[in-house]
C-alpha cells in the first residue's frame, strides 16, 4: 500500500488534471483535485469521439497496477482513488507559503444539494419551473435550474444553478431525502444597504435582491447612509460613487473609520471607473459596473455573499500545486467578423457540432441541422476562426482544430452513410502529430473529404430555408460561391475564465495572449517553484500532448515533494487484516435498502425477504432505511458485525458508488472487500416507473439471487503481489534519456543509463539555437554534468543492450561494452529513449553541389563559421523533403520550426539576404505562429507547393537552380540561390535510410532490434509503438517499459523533455514500492486442461500471457492482466479462468436470472 | 494573366530600399496569402489580378506588372479587405499608396483616373462640395478629347432624368472656404 506524507493540489479536473492527480496518487502522495465546475472531465466530457479510433478510451488513464485502489469503470461517469480527494464546484482562492509547504485556501460554491443525501431520483428537476440553456449540450438543449451537470455522472447528484433559480422552493418540498436546502434563513439574516441617489436604481436593486431572499434597506444620500450605519448593523453596503452632497468615496472613508470590517462594494458608471479603482485602494471590496441587469448583478451579489460569509472555505497544506485549469473557446459572436454565428442558426461551433451528433446530445446521434431538423447533406468547416488572427489579438494557432475538423468531417460521413458532402476550408492543414498526415490522406482519398485551401471571409443567408452561402477565392484567384446546409466554425482557443485570477494568486506572468507560459525547455515548470502547469492551461493541446504534459507536471511536483521529505511512508505498508474464510461454507448477508418507503410501497417486502431467506447460503436478510446515508451505513455495519456471514450483498442503487465504501467496510469488519457486492434493485422501482408490483418483486428477487450466486463462488484468495526491483534502466543518452534518468534518480532510485556513442547528448549536440532564443548547448552541458555527477546514475558509454528477459518488476538485461566485459543488470522498469535522426536524401540534387545542404548541416556550418550570413545573397529552403508522402508519410514536426529559426537568424544577421521558403503547409502550431508572422514581416518569402508539383532543382555551374510554380500567380518562378537548404525530416528504423551521425560515429534510431529484445512494437515508420496514441502515449503495451523523445516520434527539445518526464513518472509509479499488487480480478490457467493452443495469447489485449516453453505452460502476468476475460472466452477447454467469474458461478447467475424472467 | 516566367534571382540583387516599392512591400510583407481579400473584394471579377495576386507581385517586387494592371485603380475603397484581413494589414491604404505613386509618376494607363480625381477635387475646392456639371466639364477639358463627352452622354442623360445632375449654378455657400485647407495640404505634401 502506497501512502506517503507528501501531498499536492491539482486545480482543474479535466483530463490533464485527472492525469496529474492519478500520477501523483499512484506514487503514493495525497492529492486534492478541485474543479470549479460541478462535474469532472472538463471539455472532454462533451466530446465523445477521438481521433484516430473515433471512440473514447478515457478509461485507459485509470491505474493498471494496484487498480483496486481506484474506480474501474468509465471515467466519464466519475472517478475515485484512495489517495485523491475530489472537490467539485471549488476554486483556489488564496495561496501562501513556500515550495514544499504551501497553504492553500479553497472555496466551495454551495450547490444547495447535499451530495450525501441526494439519490439522483430527479423529482426536483421534474417540478422545477425555471429553465436555462444546457451547457453540457453547448446550449443546444435546455435544462432546469436544478439539474444534472452531466447526465451520466456517478454519483448523479443534482445541483442548483443559482443564476436561473427563482427560489420558489418547489424542489425543496418534493425531495424525498431532504437533500435540498437553499439556506433561506441565512440569506434573510444577511442585510444589504443599497445607497444611490437615483430612485430607480434603489428600487430595482431592492426588488431583485429581495427576490433572492436577502434583506435590503436603501438610502438616498451619504448623510442618510452614515446615519443608518450608526444605528443598525449591516452585512454589505452597495454604494454609488457619484452622489450629490457627500460622494461615495467620502462615505466609504467614513464608513471604514466607523466600521472597518464592513464590506463595501462601489457602484460605478463607466466614466468613474478610475475613481472606483481608487476606492478599492482605500478599502472597497469590489466594484460593480452600471448599468445593471438582474441576470448579471444578482449572481455577483450572491457570490459576494458567499465570499463574505466565507461559506465553504477550507485551508489545506500541500507540497506543490499543479494548475490544469484548461482553456476557453473563442466566441465567434464577439469578433468583428462573426460569420453569422448567433444570427444564422445553422452556423455552429465545432463543439456544438460534436454535441449535435453525440449519442448523448439533442438528436440522439443523428446529423440534423438546428434550424429545421433537416438531415444535413452539405457541411463546411471554416478553420482558424479566432486563431492565426492578429486582428483578434490571436497571433497563435490553436493546434488542435485541424485534426478536430477532419475527425468531424469523417463523423459526418459516417452518420450520413457517406451521403454528406464535407468541405474543410483551411489555410495550412496542420497535421504535425504522429499519424496525423495519414489520417488526413485517408480522409481525403478514401472518404472523400474535400480540402479547400482558402480562408473564407463570411457566411451569408442563401435565402432559402436556412441554407448558407459562402463566397471565396480559390488559390488561383477564381471566385466561387457555394451553398451549404451547415457551417461549422473551428473556434480557436482563449485563456480559460479565471486564468488571470489564478495567475495572480500563484504569482505567475502570462504571455501576451493571456495564457500561462512555462519556463524555457519545459512544458510544465513555471517561474514559481512548486507551481506547475498542465494541459491546455498553457495553450490548447490534443489529448496525447495534454496527457504527456500533465504527467510531466506531476513528475516535477513529485520531485519537489520528494526533495522536501514527502516520500516518507505515512503508514507502515501492509494489508489490513482480513478474516480467513476459505474453509467456511459461504454465508451471504443480504441488506435491502428500502430507500425511505419507496421499496415497501412497490413490493411486498415481507414476501421478498422470505423468498430470499429461502435461497441457498443466504444468511440474515436485513432492511436498511437508506444505505447511502451515513446513518444507514452505520446501521449496516452494526448488523453485519452481529452475524457470522462471510459474504455481503447489498441491494441498493448505483453500485459504482460503493466501491470505496466497501473497502472501508471490509477494513472495519475484517472481511475482504472482494467478498462484498452491491446490486441495483432501485431502477426497477423508481418513482414514476409504472411498476407492475409482482414483476418488480420478481425482478428484485432475481437480481439479488444473481448477486448471491456470484458471491458464493468468490475465491477468498489474497490479491497477488509482485516484488519490484527498485532500479531502472534507461536506454539512450540523448536529452530524453538523460532527463528520464535524472528524474528517476532524483527520487532516490538507481538508474543504469546505456549510450551507444562515446559521449552523451544525442541530437542536441548538433543544435545551437532554438526558435525562442534559448541555448541548447547550455542545457546540454547542465544535463550531462547532472547525469555524470549523480551518485545514483551509472553511465555505460559505447555500450548497447544485447539481451533482456523478465517482466515488470524484474527484468534482467545484458549489455555489451566496447571496452571490458559485458554486464548484466537487474531492474524493475526500462525507458527506451533511443532517439532518431535527420534523414539523408538524394532528392533535389542533394550531393551534386556544395551549395545544397540539409537543415542540420546548415546550422552546423553557421555555428562553426564555414558559412557567414554576410556572404550570402539568396538562400532558399525546401520543406517536406521526402516527407508527408509514402513511404515516409508523416510530418517531422520540427523542420518548419528549424526553417523559421534559421531564416530569422539570417535576416537578423544580414537583413539584405533574400530568403525563400518552399513549403506545403507551415506547421507553426501553438505560439510558434508568432514566429511565422515575424518571419513574414522580416521579408522571408514563402512559396507554397503541392506534392504533385514539387520544385525542380538542377545544378548549373555548381550552383542550384530552382524552378517552381507560384500557385497564387500561377506562374513559373526561377531562382538561383547561393545556398539551398533541404528540410529532410526525421527518420528512425529503416536500416537503408540510416546514416552515421558525424560527431558520434554511431547509428541511432534502429529500434527494431531493441524492440525485439524487449518484446515491444515499432510502427510502420520504425518509431516505437506506444500502447495507445491518445491516453497512454509513453507506455508500451508491455507493462514496465516506457518510451520517450524522438524514438516515439519527431519532437522538439522541450517536447522531448516533457515526454521523458512523463515516462519517468509512469516508471516511478511502479518503482516507488517494494511490491505492487495486481487487481482482485485476474485470469489464471488450469494447466491440466490447457492444450497450449495459444489462442488466449492472441486474444489478450494487454500482452499479459506467454508460453513458457521450458515449463510447457501458458503463464499469466498478474500485474499486466486487467481482468477483461477475453482469454476465458476464447479458451476451447475452459482452461483459462477469470477469478470471480468461474463457469459454475456464471451458470448459477444465469439460472437465477432466468428464474426471474419466467 | 501572362504565363511569363519570373526570375527572382536577378532582381533580388537590385536594391529595393531606394525604390518606392519598398514602402509598399513593408505594408504587405506579413501577408500569408489566405485569400480573404480576394474573396471579399466586390470588384475582383473585373480585375486582371485579384488583390491577393497584387500583394504577391508586390512581395516579388514586380513593379512594372503592378502598374500595368488595372487592379488598384478599380479599387472602390470599400475597406472590406482591410476589415477582414486576419493579419490586420492596411490593404486599402496600400492601394491608396499605389494610386499616389501612379499619379506622381504619371503612369499612362492611370492618366484618366488622375484627371478624374483632380477635376473632382478642383470643384470641391471651389465650392466646398461637388458640382456635377462643372466637374464633368473640367474633366472633359483636362482630357483634351473632344469625343469623350459622347461616351458619357447616355449615362449623363439618365442621371439628369433622375435629377442627379443639376444644371443650375450652385449657391455659392461654400465658395473658397476649403481653399485654406487645400493650401495647407499642398504645403505639407511639398515638404515630404
Amino acid at each position: 500500500m502506497k501512502k506517503k506524507i507528501g501531498s499536492a493540489l491539482v486545480v482543474g479536473a479535466g483530463i490533464s488534471g485527472i492525469r496529474s492527480a492519478l500520477d501523483l496518487a499512484e506514487v503514493g502522495y495525497h492529492v486534492t483535485l478541485i474543479d470549479k465546475a460541478p462535474n469532472l472531465g472538463g471539455t472532454l466530457m462533451q466530446l465523445d469521439y477521438q481521433f484516430p479510433s473515433d471512440h473514447c478510451g478515457m478509461c485507459r488513464m485509470l491505474p493498471l497496477v494496484e487498480r483496486d485502489r481506484s474506480s474501474q469503470y468509465c471515467l466519464r461517469k466519475g472517478l475515485f482513488h484512495e489517495n485523491i480527494d475530489i472537490l467539485l464546484s471549488t476554486e483556489l482562492s488564496a495561496m501562501e507559503g513556500e515550495p514544499g509547504k504551501f497553504l492553500v485556501t479553497l472555496r466551495q460554491k454551495p450547490t444547495m444539494v447535499d451530495p450525501e443525501r441526494c439519490i439522483g431520483c430527479g423529482e426536483c428537476s421534474r417540478v422545477c419551473p425555471a429553465e436555462a440553456p444546457d451547457e453540457f449540450n453547448a446550449g443546444l438543449t435546455r435544462r432546469k435550474a436544478i439539474y444534472l451537470p452531466v447526465p451520466h455522472n456517478i454519483p448523479n447528484t443534482y445541483v442548483v444553478d443559482m443564476a436561473s433559480c427563482t427560489l420558489c422552493g418547489e424542489c425543496e418540498k418534493v425531495c424525498p431525502t431532504n437533500a435540498i436546502d437553499f439556506g433561506v434563513e441565512v440569506r434573510r439574516a444577511f442585510r444589504i444597504l443599497v445607497v444611490d441617489d437615483e430612485l430607480v436604481v434603489r428600487d430595482s436593486l431592492k426588488e431583485w435582491l429581495e427576490d433572492e431572499g436577502f434583506r435590503v434597506d436603501t438610502a438616498e444620500s451619504g448623510t442618510e447612509t452614515l446615519d443608518k450605519l450608526r444605528e443598525e448593523a449591516f452585512n454589505l453596503v452597495l454604494l454609488d460613487i457619484k452622489m450629490p452632497g457627500i460622494d461615495g468615496v467620502e462615505v466609504l472613508k467614513r464608513t471604514k473609520e466607523m466600521r472597518p470590517d464592513l464590506p463595501v462594494v462601489m457602484m460605478t458608471a463607466y466614466a468613474t471607473v478610475e475613481t472606483a479603482v481608487e476606492a478599492m485602494k482605500i478599502g472597497a471590496l469590489e466594484y460593480l459596473m452600471k448599468p445593471f441587469d438582474p441576470d448579471t448583478l444578482v449572481p455577483l451579489v450572491v457570490e459576494l455573499h458567499q465570499k463574505i460569509e466565507r461559506a465553504g472555505e477550507r485551508q489545506i497544506e500541500v507540497g506543490a500545486v499543479v494548475l490544469a485549469a484548461g482553456f476557453a473557446s473563442f466566441d465567434p459572436a464577439t469578433g468583428t467578423n462573426t460569420y453569422g454565428y448567433g444570427v444564422l442558426p445553422n452556423v455552429v461551433t465545432s463543439v456544438e457540432f460534436e454535441r449535435g451528433v453525440s449519442g448523448s446530445g439533442p438528436n440522439q446521434g443523428r446529423l440534423l441541422r438546428p434550424s429545421d431538423g433537416k438531415e444535413v447533406r452539405r457541411v463546411a468547416w471554416l478553420q482558424c476562426v479566432g486563431s492565426r488572427d492578429p486582428q483578434h489579438n490571436a497571433d497563435f494557432c490553436s493546434s488542435a482544430c485541424c485534426m478536430f475538423a477532419i475527425k468531424e468531417a469523417l463523423l459526418a460521413k459516417e452518420r450520413s452513410g457517406g451521403e454528406a458532402e464535407t468541405t474543410i476550408f483551411y489555410m495550412d492543414m496542420r497535421t504535425f502529430g504522429k499519424n496525423f498526415q495519414r489520417y488526413r490522406d485517408q480522409a481525403e482519398k478514401e472518404q472523400g473529404v474535400r480540402f479547400q485551401r482558402c480562408r473564407v471571409h463570411s457566411v451569408v443567408d442563401a435565402g432559402t430555408d436556412g441554407d448558407l452561402a459562402i463566397r471565396y477565392a480559390d488559390v488561383a484567384g477564381e471566385l466561387h460561391e457555394e451553398v451549404f446546409d451547415l457551417v461549422v466554425l473551428a473556434a480557436g482557443q482563449r485563456p480559460s475564465k479565471g486564468t488571470e485570477t489564478l495567475a495572480e494568486i500563484a504569482g505567475l506572468d502570462l504571455n501576451p495572449w493571456g495564457f500561462c507560459h512555462p519556463e524555457s525547455f519545459s512544458l510544465s515548470r513555471t517561474a514559481q517553484e512548486g507551481i506547475l502547469v498542465g494541459g491546455s492551461f498553457s495553450g490548447l493541446k490534443d489529448i496525447s500532448e495534454s496527457v504527456i504534459q500533465a504527467s510531466s507536471a506531476a513528475l516535477t511536483a513529485s520531485s519537489l515533494i520528494h526533495a522536501k521529505g514527502g516520500s516518507l511512508a505515512e503508514v507502515p505498508p501492509g494489508q489490513p487484516e482480513f478474516r480467513d474464510v476459505s474453509r467456511e461454507p459461504p454465508q451471504v448477508f443480504v441488506a435491502l435498502c428500502t430507500c425511505g418507503d419507496a421499496l415497501t410501497e412497490v413490493v411486498n417486502i415481507e414476501a421478498l425477504e422470505a423468498s430470499l431467506t429461502d435461497l441457498n447460503s443466504v444468511g440474515p436478510v436485513q432492511r436498511i432505511e437508506r444505505v447511502c446515508t451515513q446513518e444507514g451505513w452505520n446501521e449496516l455495519q452494526e448488523k453485519l458485525q452481529d452475524t457470522k456471514a462471510n459474504r455481503v450483498l447489498i441491494g441498493a442503487c448505483m453500485p459504482y458508488v460503493y466501491t470505496k465504501k466497501l473497502q472501508e467496510l471490509g477494513g472495519a469488519v475484517g472481511l475482504h472487500p472482494a467478498l462484498m457486492d452491491v446490486v441495483d434493485i432501485r431502477t426497477a422501482v423508481f418513482p414514476g416507473h409504472d411498476a407492475d408490483k409482482e414483476q418488480a418483486g420478481r425482478d428484485i428477487r432475481a437480481t439479488i439471487a444473481m448477486g448471491v450466486g456470484k458471491l458464493k463462488g468468490k475465491d477468498p484468495l489474497p490479491v497477488p503481489t509482485t516484488p519490484v526491483i527498485q532500479k531502472a534502466l534507461v536506454v539512450g543518452g540523448g536529452i530524453a534519456g538523460m532527463t528520464a534518468a535524472l528524474a528517476i534518480a532524483d527520487h532516490g532510485f538507481e538508474v543504469g543509463l546505456v549510450e551507444q556513442a562515446d559521449e552523451l547528448g544525442g541530437n542536441v549536440r548538433l543544435l545551437h539555437r532554438t526558435l525562442e532564443g534559448d541555448s541548447p548547448q547550455e542545457l546540454l552541458e547542465k544535463t550531462i554534468s547532472g547525469v555524470e555527477k549523480h551518485p545514483q546514475i551509472h553511465v555505460y558509454k559505447k555500450a548497447r543492450v544485447i539481451h533482456s528477459e523478465g517482466r515488470v518488476g524484474r527484468f534482467i538485461t545484458t549489455i555489451e561494452k566496447a571496452e571490458g566485459a559485458g554486464e548484466t543488470l537487474e531492474h524493475g522498469v526500462a525507458v527506451l529513449a533511443t532517439g532518431a535522426h535527420e534523414a539523408k536524401t538524394e532528392s533535389y540534387s542533394y550531393g551534386q553541389s556544395e551549395a545544397i545542404v540539409t537543415q542540420h548541416e546548415f546550422e552546423q556550418k553557421l555555428a562553426d563559421g564555414t558559412l557567414a550570413p554576410a556572404g550570402l545573397g539568396v538562400v532558399a529552403m525546401i520543406q517536406c523533403v521526402d516527407s508527408r508522402e509514402e513511404p515516409r508519410n508523416y510530418c517531422s514536426r520540427i523542420c518548419c520550426a528549424s526553417a523559421l529559426k534559421n531564416a530569422l537568424y539570417l535576416k537578423e544577421q544580414n537583413p539584405e539576404i533574400q530568403v525563400y521558403i518552399f513549403y506545403r503547409d507551415i506547421m507553426a502550431y501553438g505560439f510558434m505562429e508568432a514566429y511565422y508572422t515575424r518571419a513574414r514581416q522580416a521579408g522571408v518569402l514563402f512559396i507554397q507547393y503541392e506534392v504533385s508539383e514539387k520544385p525542380q532543382v538542377t545544378v548549373e555551374n555548381g550552383r542550384p537552380r530552382i524552378s517552381a510554380i507560384d500557385p497564387i500567380l500561377g506562374r513559373e518562378i526561377v531562382l538561383r540561390p547561393d545556398l539551398l537548404v533541404l528540410s529532410t525530416g526525421i527518420v528512425a528504423g529503416d536500416q537503408k535510410k540510416l546514416a552515421l551521425v558525424p560527431s558520434t560515429g554511431v547509428i541511432p534510431g534502429d529500434h527494431k532490434k531493441l524492440a525485439e529484445i524487449f518484446g515491444v512494437e515499432v510502427d510502420e515508420d520504425g518509431f516505437f509503438q506506444e500502447a495507445e496514441s491518445k491516453w497512454r502515449p509513453v507506455d508500451f503495451l508491455k507493462e514496465g517499459i516506457f518510451t520517450c523523445g524522438m524514438a516515439h516520434s519527431p519532437r522538439s527539445i522541450k517536447e522531448s523533455i516533457a515526454m521523458a518526464e512523463a515516462a519517468a513518472q509512469r516508471a516511478l509509479r511502479i518503482l516507488s514500492s517494494e511490491q505492487v499488487a495486481a487487481g482482485g480480478i485476474v485470469a489464471e490457467v488450469r494447466h491440466s486442461l490447457c492444450s497450449l493452443c495459444e489462442q488466449c495469447i492472441a486474444a489478450c489485449p494487454y500482452g499479459a500471457r506467454w508460453h513458457d516453453e521450458e515449463q510447457e505452460k501458458i503463464l499469466v502476468d498478474t500485474l499486466m492482466c486487467q481482468g477483461c476475460g477475453s482469454c476465458a472466452a476464447v479458451c476451447p477447454n475452459s482452461a483459462s479462468v477469470l477469478l470471480g467469474y468461474r463457469d459454475q458461478q456464471m451458470f448459477e447467475v444465469i439460472d437465477d436470472a432466468l428464474e426471474g424472467a419466467f | 494573366m501572362s504565363a511569363q516566367q519570373l526570375d527572382l534571382t536577378s532582381q533580388a540583387y537590385e536594391s529595393a530600399a531606394s525604390d518606392a516599392m519598398a514602402s509598399i512591400q513593408e505594408k504587405i510583407q506579413a501577408c500569408m496569402q489566405c485569400g480573404t481579400c480576394s474573396g471579399s473584394c466586390p470588384n475582383a471579377s473585373a480585375m486582371d489580378y485579384t488583390p491577393r495576386q497584387l500583394w504577391r507581385l508586390a512581395q516579388l517586387g514586380q513593379k512594372d506588372e503592378i502598374f500595368n494592371s488595372k487592379t488598384f485603380y478599380l479599387c472602390s475603397a470599400c475597406y472590406f479587405c482591410t476589415l477582414r484581413c486576419p493579419r490586420g494589414l492596411p490593404l486599402t491604404e496600400t492601394i491608396g499608396a499605389l494610386k499616389r505613386i501612379a499619379a506622381a509618376e504619371g503612369i499612362e494607363m492611370y492618366k484618366s483616373s488622375i484627371q478624374f480625381y483632380k477635376s473632382f477635387m478642383d470643384t470641391v475646392r471651389r465650392y466646398g462640395r461637388v458640382r456635377e456639371m462643372e466637374f464633368m466639364n473640367r474633366y472633359f477639358l483636362a482630357m483634351k478629347n473632344p469625343f469623350l463627352p459622347f461616351k458619357f452622354a447616355s449615362l449623363g442623360l439618365k442621371l439628369m432624368g433622375k435629377g442627379k445632375v443639376s444644371l443650375e449654378m450652385p449657391k455659392f455657400f461654400g465658395k473658397g472656404r476649403l481653399d485654406a485647407m487645400f493650401r495647407k495640404v499642398e504645403e505639407l505634401e511639398a515638404k515630404r
